[in-house]
This record gives C-alpha cells, structure tokens and sequence, in this order.
C-alpha cells in the first residue's frame, strides 16, 4: 500500500463513522473471544481470515502474537486477551484473524470466532460511561441488538426468544491498538 | 479532482526537474570555482549556468514560485553580465553566485514570503557587483580588425573577441566559398572540423558577396594552434586563412570605428548578398539560440522516474523470485517422480526462467543506482561554504566518484556526510595560522574516497587536521555525565573514539553554527546504520582523523544465510558474514564475562542468539554447532546457532510500525511458502553485544 493510500484510509475513517452516525445506524462485527462477544465497528474491518503460519518477534511487546504475511505483507498480529483480560485458548477450528485498521497500520487480530454483523440504532447503544468513570478507554460502549425485538415482545407480552437479551461490547480500535511504549 | 492531481503531479515534476537544475548549477559553479583557482575563466560554464538559471526562471514562472522567479532573474542578469564580460570573474562573484544557488535549494523547499528580505539584500548586492566593473582597456583597438566586421559583432562576440586576444591567442580570419545548396550541411561539416582546434567568434557571409551558387562565409576563429594545424584541419585547400596581426604602435587609430553603432550595421550583411536564399539566412542569424535546443535534445534519453515505482517493481521481481523458488521444489519433485523426458523438461524451462528473471532482477537494481559524484558535489558545496565561514582553507581531494550506490541510501547519506565534512572543517583542521606553527601546509586537505568491496560501497572521509585525544573525550565524556569516571577508565582507545557518536557528546568550547551543539555524529550514526551500514572512526593526533563509512549497495535484494536457533528459521544478510564455521566444544573460552573462541590466532567474542533473544527451548538436546561470523565495519561478531540451511535471495520487507522498535531485526521475508522468516539487523545485534559496556544507555535498555 502506497503512502497516499495510507494516508487517504486515515482521514477518511473518521467521516465514514461520523456519517453512519448522522442516520443513527452504525454496523458493527461481532466476534467472541473467550466467554465474551465483543463488536467493532465494520467499517475498520478490511477482511477476516484463517489463522496461516504465525512468526514469533523475540522481544516484542506482550501483546504481539507474532508476524504473519498477507498476500506479500507483513502484518502484525495481535492478541487481545491480555488487554481484555481473559483466558487464553488454542487456536481452533473456527478461529479467525480480524484485519483491523487502526489507522496507520493494519493489524491482525486474532479471535475465537467469528457471529455476524449487527446494524445497531442508537437506542441499541448504550454509552460506556454506563460502567463507571473507570471504564477503559476502549470500551465504546454496550450494544444491545435485541433490545427492539425485546422491546416488541414486551407490547405483545411474549416471552422474549432466546438470544434477544444478548450484549455486545463494543471496542474503539483506535483506542484498543494503541501502542504502548516499551523499550 | 483529477484536475487537482494532474496539478500535484505536474508541480512533482516542476520540484524534480528544479532540483536537478540546481544540482546541475552547483556542480558548474564547483567547476568554475576550481578554474578560477587556476586562473581560467571558463565561459562556456558561464554559458551553461546563464542556461541553466533562465531555464529555471521560467519554469517556476509557470508554477507560481515566485520568489524564485524573481531570485533567477536578479541572477539572471549577473550571469548576463559576467558573459558579456562587463563583469569580470572573482571569488566575491562566486560567493554571491553560491549564495543564489542556495537559495534557490530553500526557496523551492519553502516557497513562502520568508526569504523575500533575503532576496532584496541579495539583489543590492548583485548590482553592487556590477557597479563595481572595472573600466576596461579596450585591446580591439590594437588589431588590424574590419571596422565592418566589428560592427555586426554581437556584445557577446565582441567580449570573446576581445578576451581571447588579451589572453594571447591567435585570431584567424578564415573565408571559404560554400555552395548554397548544401550551404547547411557544409556549414555544420565545417564547424564541426573547426570545432576541436579553434573557438569559432563568429561567422558571417562575407561582405564581399559570392557567385549565383555560392556564397563565401567569413569566420573568426581564436586559437592557440599554429596555422599549419588548423589549415590541415581545415581540409579545405582552396580556403584563405590570415591572422589578425596586431597594429603597429605607430599605426594611429580610429576607435570612433570600431564603436560604431551595430544597428546601422547590422542590415550590411544582407544587403550585400541578395542571393542567399531566406532559409538559410535565418539560420545564420538566428545563430544565438541552437545550443540551447542541443543541450534540450540531449536530456531527453533521461527519463525521470518517482523512486517509489521502482521499489514497486523491485517488489514484484522479489515476489517473482519467491515463485520461482517453489517452481524450484516443484521441478525436483518432478525430477523424482515423473517419467525422465517431463521432469528434464521442466528443469530446461526452469533455468531459462531463473536466468531471465536474473537479467530483470541486475536491471532494476541497475536502474536505482547513482554514481556517488551526485553526493559528493553537494559535499564540495558544503566544504567550501564552512571553510570559507571558518577562515580556513581546505582543499577536496575526491576519488572514486563514479562509484555506484543506490538512489535511496546516496539521499540518506546526504545528512551524514555533511554533519562529517562539518565537524572535520569546524573541529579536525586547525587555524591557518596555526597549521604555519607545526609545519604543516597552510590548506588542509580533506580526501573523499569511495570505492566498492564485495557488496560493500566503502566511503572515506580523511583530513590532516589535529587528530581528536582520546583524553579529552574521556574528560568531556565523565564532564557530560555521559559516562561514570570508572567506565570511561575502563575504555580501550578505539572505545573512547567511538564515543563520539553518543547522543549529546561534542567536545566544542563554543558553539557553531551547527556543529558543536553535541547533535551530528549520533544522528550521523543513526542514519548510517538504519541503512545497514556501520561507521567507524581512526585519528592519530597531529595527523589527522578518518571516519569510514560501509554500506550495503542495495537495499532491496539480497542474498542470505538461513539458520535456525531452537528450532526457529532466521536470515542474515551474506554480505555481513564472513564465515560460517563448526564451533569446537573444547575451543570456547570465558574472557570478562564473555564467550570468545580463537579463530586462527585472534580473539573472536560470540553471541548465543537463544541468549540474546530470549527464545525458550523447544527442542531438549539444542546444541549450537555452529558460528557464524557477522563483520560490520571493524567489528566482528561470532552468532551461535544449531544448523546451517543454505542460503537465498530474499527481499526484506519491514516490520509495521507496531514493531519498529524491536532491536536486532531488520525486517522479515516471505521465503514463497507463506511462512515468514525474521531478517537479522547484523549491526544492531554487533553494536548491542559489543558495545554495550561502553553506553550504558544500551546498557540500561538490556537490564
């Protein structure tokens, strides 16, 4: 990729949440990881693929898996379970690399699964601060893409279907893989 | 939108095309500097600097570089005058020539308003110049030469008349008869002959007027040849050739003739010869103008190309050589298993392959390479700016100038080199006056030498100035805080020079304009070694100080060993090994806390990278049976590794930014099976290793 390209992708991601933000519709892609479902924004995700052959960097940071190559690129892969705090897994049958824009580079993210992509409005969205004033800072909030069926069922007093009271919790990938110094 | 970047691309062009003009302007006025020295004049490097700076003027004319459209034509109108003579050459017209040439370098780097005071006192200065003309004899006047043909003499004409008659030389008036239907033809063949023994003034049709098909042609020609050689060179018997003699002092006079005015003459000419065809009349007297277009013509087998294409495509023939290396495995599998005819078939086709895929491979790589003059003519500007600031005089002794490097590491060097050529100008060579003392010669000499060895470009930088004393960098190093009193005792001499090159060292009691602030050799350091390269320093105190440089020539396909610790493939660079050996259980010693083994009667220090890279063991019985030994620079290095698994042309690709801070990778490669293998950056790991004790801001960084 060019370092116009680069460039281009950068100032334009922003604008592209904004303007999903403007209809009050915004996709997001859900994964699990561990026991949790975790959502980021669709926009920042370039593709999903299998797990290839994984080379390990001595003496990177914790976080990273190691290196892998997309069609001719080297690419970082990362492991988010130290940051997210949950237990580690093997890799899988369904295990997944998310490509993630994190805005001056691409990264890998590597998952347990792959669910689907959610179209939340904004009453399915729930901001972080619902947490507390210690939430992470890459923590952008709590999804809730039941909440309208849920909400249905209520009126219609039904009970309501398994997998409405599902919660997402929706990263900021800007804020998730941010480098951290290390020397 | 696509209008915007047409614009971009157009304006890429423009600062492109500038910026060769003005390395082109600096390398003509490095030339007029040297034959001043001399005591030549030069003028057809003043033409071609008038050229240069109008073609300039122009283009930044059409791209709204105003500034610069205005600071070409204040120089514009010097170069002018130098020409024409009405100024003549001295070292002040070549300092402000200097100064406008650079300025032109910042102004296209910031085309803002800023420089415009510059300009304004830059300008006063120029005419200040040309004030100053001396009033000059006029020797025309002691010639036997036509008033007529004086008369129609361009201003220009009349100036190299006039300096190649007071520089002694003879001026010969020739006249042949050409027949006007191949008059063209004749007229160039003539020149052309002419050309190699003479300077050809001017050339008219003669007054005297010719036959119904011909035409005779009066030149002038100024040479240092005795007649007979240029009447051979000629080879044309029929020709009359005269001197011009010089008048006999008795001989009185009339100047008001040879000032007559060139307009009232200028129609003679034709008048005289109503039979020349109008063609070919034009194309005498449009005579000014057609080196321009020549020198035009010439650049366009030059074509200029964004670097990034070529690494682009430099991608692509190492992506090629990955292919063909699993058409490799491919082919024996073949060999082994398909019936004879198929698989030797395969084989055949797999060698055209890799041959041609070789020749494409040399081509682009040729394509990046630039002889390192480019770079060192920006060093001839620098020294002879800071040798000037500083009152000292230094002479530049270049060699190996055609040496070739690529386009990419001859940019990075630009800042290294000149942060050297500072400190050496600023710190290494001594006061004149000085030099007078300890019977040295009053100009210093600051050799460049280039060349290459192996894959290797080896740039050497020598003065014979004062040498630096190993104890002053260890009082500035301790003073700095740089170093404890105990760990700068503990240093060998070679330690203490390479100090040098710690952030925030410098020696310098004051402060110049940049070295001595302690930034220079650190950032000189750091550049050269993201290149792959390493630099070393020597001095010798009273004699002089060397600092040597050694690169890789290219940066973007290279061949390596493969190697694996604990299990886990890596890549050196071969150009950094020297050998790859059995490690001898009984041979290891233990020397200050480090593992050396003695190659054939020197000391070498090892390193065992599962150590150094923290790699778990995988595999219970990893024995490491072999060293290889990594040079980078002076420094030699033995890596402790368990097998040896052949080598490869590999391209590195860099890590991403979330990895470019890990030490002692240069990068990774795709060796065609998706899998990826880490390229070792040899001198971080040398550096790390072996010099660690003497910074202990590595130090702090390992613990």
């Amino acid at each position: 990729m060019s370092v116009g390209q680069a460039r281009a992708r950068r100032s334009d991601l922003p604008s592209r949440l904004a303007r999903v933000e403007e209809t009050g519709v915004r996709e997001f892609l859900a994964f699990v990881l561990a026991s949790e479902t975790y959502a980021l924004p669709l926009s920042c995700v370039r593709e999903i693929m299998r797990v290839p052959t994984v080379t390990a960097v001595p003496r990177a940071p914790v976080e990273v898996l190691g290196i892998i190559s997309v069609r001719g690129q080297v690419t970082t892969l990362m492991d988010l379970r130290q940051k997210l705090q949950v237990e580690p897994a093997p890799i899988g049958s369904r295990t997944r690399i998310l490509l993630v824009d994190q805005g001056d580079e691409i990264l890998g993210l590597l998952c347990d699964r792959v669910l689907q992509v959610h179209r939340l409005s904004e009453t399915e969205v729930e901001m972080a601060s619902v947490l507390g004033s210690d939430a992470s800072s890459y923590v952008m909030g709590i999804g809730r893409p039941g909440q309208r069926k849920l909400e249905a069922a209520r009126e219609a007093k039904r009970r309501p279907a398994a997998g409405d009271e599902e919660i997402l919790i929706l990263l900021d990938p800007i804020a998730l893989l941010k480098r951290q110094a290390y020397g | 939108m696509a209008q915007g970047k047409d614009g971009d691309r157009a304006r890429e062009e423009f600062l492109a095309e500038s910026q060769e003009l003005i390395e082109t302007l600096s390398r003509d006025l490095l030339l007029l500097d040297s034959a001043l020295k001399l005591g030549h004049r030069n003028p057809e490097t003043v033409n071609d600097l008038f050229r240069g700076v109008h073609t300039l003027k122009g283009l930044s004319g059409m791209f709204g570089f105003d500034a610069l459209g205005r600071m070409s034509h204040v120089l514009e109108d010097l170069l002018e005058n130098l020409r024409l003579g009405r100024i003549e050459m001295s070292q002040q017209v070549l300092d402000v020539l200097f100064e406008g040439v650079e300025s032109f370098q910042r102004l296209l780097s910031e085309p803002g308003d800023a420089a415009a005071c510059d300009l304004e006192s830059f300008t006063e200065r120029v005419h200040s110049l040309a004030r100053a003309k001396s009033a000059t004899h006029n020797v025309l006047s002691d010639y036997e030469l036509d008033p007529n043909m004086l008369g129609v003499l361009t201003e220009y004409e009349e100036h190299r008349l006039r300096t190649n008659l007071e520089q002694g030389l003879t001026v010969f008036r020739l006249r042949v008869r050409l027949a006007l239907d191949v008059i063209d033809t004749a007229l160039d063949q003539l020149k052309e002959r002419v050309k190699n023994f003479a300077e050809i003034i001017t050339y008219l049709p003669s007054m005297d007027g010719g036959g119904g098909d011909s035409i005779e042609i009066e030149m002038l020609l100024a040479t240092k040849k005795p007649e007979s050689e240029l009447r051979a060179a000629l080879n044309r018997p029929e020709a009359s050739l005269s001197a011009v003699l010089r008048r006999r002092l008795a001989d009185p006079q009339p100047s008001a003739a040879t000032k007559q005015s060139p307009v009232a003459q200028a129609a003679a000419p034709t008048a005289a010869t109503p039979s020349l065809p109008v063609r070919s009349d034009q194309s005498l007297v449009k005579r000014a103008t057609p080196d321009v277009e020549v020198s035009l013509r010439s650049l366009t087998s030059v074509v200029r190309v964004d670097i990034r294409k070529l690494d682009h495509l430099m991608n692509v023939v190492g992506e090629l050589g990955t292919v063909r290396a699993a058409l490799a495995r491919l082919v024996e599998r073949l060999r082994a298993g398909a019936p004879h005819a198929l698989g030797s078939e395969a084989h055949r086709i797999h060698r055209a392959f890799q041959r041609h895929l070789a020749e494409v491979q040399d081509g682009v790589l040729d394509i990046r390479m630039v002889p390192l003059s480019q770079l060192f003519d920006k060093v001839a500007v620098i020294l002879r700016q800071v040798a000037r600031e500083q009152r000292k005089e230094v002479r530049l002794v270049i060699t190996g100038a055609e040496t070739e490097v690529d386009k990419l590491i001859a940019e990075e060097l630009a800042d290294p080199m000149m942060h050297i050529v500072r400190n050496a100008v600023d710190h290494g060579i001594e006061p004149t006056d000085l030099r007078g003392q300890v019977g040295k010669s009053v100009a210093a000499t600051l050799t460049v030498n280039a060349y290459q060895k192996g894959n290797h470009v080896v740039i050497e930088l020598s003065d014979d100035g004062r040498g630096i004393d190993p104890h002053v960098i260890r009082e500035a190093a301790v003073r700095k805080g740089l170093l404890t009193e105990q760990a700068a005792g503990d240093l060998s001499r070679e330690e203490l020079l390479n100090v040098i090159f710690m952030p925030g060292f410098s020696t310098a009691r004051a402060v110049t304009d940049i070295s001595g602030r302690g930034v220079g050799m650190d950032v000189v350091k750091t550049n050269i070694t993201r290149l792959g390269g390493a630099v070393d320093i020597e001095s010798e105190i009273s004699v002089g100080t060397k600092v040597t440089i050694t690169l890789p020539i290219t940066l973007a396909i290279i061949s390596a060993l493969l190697f694996e610790v604990r299990g886990r493939l890596f890549a050196i660079p071969l150009a950094v090994v020297q050998e790859a050996l059995r490690l001898p259980g009984t041979a290891l010693r233990n020397v200050d806390g480090r593992e050396v083994v003695t190659l054939r009667g020197t000391t070498l220090p090892l390193c065992r990278l599962a150590q150094l890279f923290r790699l778990q063991d995988t595999r219970q019985a990893a024995h490491e049976n072999f060293v290889i030994v990594i040079t980078v620079g002076n420094r030699r290095l033995g890596l402790c590794v368990e097998r040896l698994c052949g080598q490869q042309d590999i391209v590195i690709k860099g890590l991403g930014r979330s990895l470019t801070q890990v030490q002692g990778i240069s990068g990774a490669t795709d060796l065609g099976d998706q899998q990826l293998v880490l390229v070792l950056d040899a001198a971080s790991i040398i550096e790390e290793v072996l010099l660690a004790r003497a910074n202990p801001l590595v130090l702090g960084a390992a613990s």
